[in-house]
């Protein structure tokens, strides 16, 4: 089957990474107005403040003029592809939350395991056709860390984002709520 | 001198890889190695310096203030030029990992170590002919 379009779409923390995906989002279901909109929240309400964060989320969501499907999807996203096809758009908010869940949830510490994991999560939504728009946090730019945790969560991350953007149609980093092209076709 | 900058685990050395396939010596403070002085071999032509970042973390334990780290890299930097300058063919890589946007540190060494490599990169790209960052495999141009 044919792969749908695949968007990365990264930033600092509250740069308005996910107001952007839900903008691309909103703009190609607009486009095509027989095409569905799917949120696939892999956010897991482990505390107040995570549960604050998410009825955020919600909130912008809900105030939109258009309808979101919601899916509540901590790890093996891949479970839930059969769902979707090519009249789908998917935004997946956010790989590093996907990330968190499995090194912490589901306790995998190889890293090249992590990797493929969450490449299969990603290969498997690209595969039904729906065109997916994937939201993530730039998070290496720092001092390197003696703990190793945070160098392993680090190269998991450096090297996941390099497999999307290199296979992703287009790329953007978020600054500021100012969306940055770094790959593909402007918006 | 071309300066190749940008967060860790980017694809930096990938990159470098790519758009100079034949290197005659790849000198990474990664695998240890030391900041060497430039060698007047002849068959030297692409020489790769990669990790200064590391350099100037090592020079925290010899030097005390990071003007002094600065200045120290600058003469190393300089020397290398020089040698680049020497001959048509000869070309210098300089890779440096980005460490410098992460909250304040709480350790002074780290607060100095981010400071010093913050003005090292100024230097090495102000007397860069080219620079590019690295993210995600994808190169922004700057210079």
């Amino acid at each position: 089957m044919e792969e749908g379009r695949m968007i990365l779409i990264s930033g600092g923390v509250r740069s308005g990474k996910s107001s952007f995906a839900e903008k691309i989002a909103t703009d190609l279901h607009l486009q095509s107005p027989n095409t569905k909109l799917h949120y696939i929240a892999c956010g897991v309400a482990s505390d107040k403040e995570m549960t604050e964060r998410i009825l955020r989320h919600q909130k912008d969501r809900h105030a939109s003029d258009v309808y979101w499907e919601t899916w509540e999807c901590a790890y093996d996203v891949y479970e839930i592809a059969s769902s979707f096809g090519k009249k789908d758009i998917l935004v997946l908010d956010c790989v590093t939350t996907l990330l968190n869940n499995y090194l912490f949830l589901r306790k995998m510490e190889d890293a090249e395991q992590v990797i493929q994991q969450i490449w299969k999560d990603v290969s498997n939504l690209r595969k039904t056709g729906a065109a997916i728009i994937l939201v993530s946090n730039e998070v290496v730019h720092e001092i390197p860390s003696s703990t190793e945790l945070v160098q392993r969560y680090q190269y998991i991350l450096g090297k996941l984002h390099q497999q999307i953007v290199g296979e992703a149609d287009s790329a953007y980093l978020v600054e500021a709520g100012i969306p940055v092209c770094m790959k593909g076709e402007k918006r | 001198m071309h300066f190749v900058t940008g967060g860790a685990y980017n694809g930096k050395r990938k990159w470098v890889k790519k758009h100079y396939p034949i290197t005659s010596y790849w000198c990474s403070a990664y695998d240890s190695a030391r900041l060497e002085a430039p060698l007047e071999a002849e068959n030297l032509l692409v020489v790769v310096l990669e990790g200064v970042e590391q350099w100037v973390g090592r020079l925290l334990d010899e030097e005390t203030t990071p003007s002094a780290i600065r200045e120290k890299m600058a003469q190393e930097i300089q020397a290398w030029l020089e040698w680049e300058k020497a001959n048509d063919k000869r070309k210098l890589i300089i890779i440096g990992t980005d460490i410098t946007k992460g909250i304040v540190p709480i350790e002074k060494r780290d607060r100095l170590w981010r400071d010093a490599v913050g003005w090292v990169y100024q230097d090495i790209a102000e007397r860069a002919e080219k620079m590019d960052v690295i993210w995600y495999g994808v190169a922004q141009q700057l210079k």
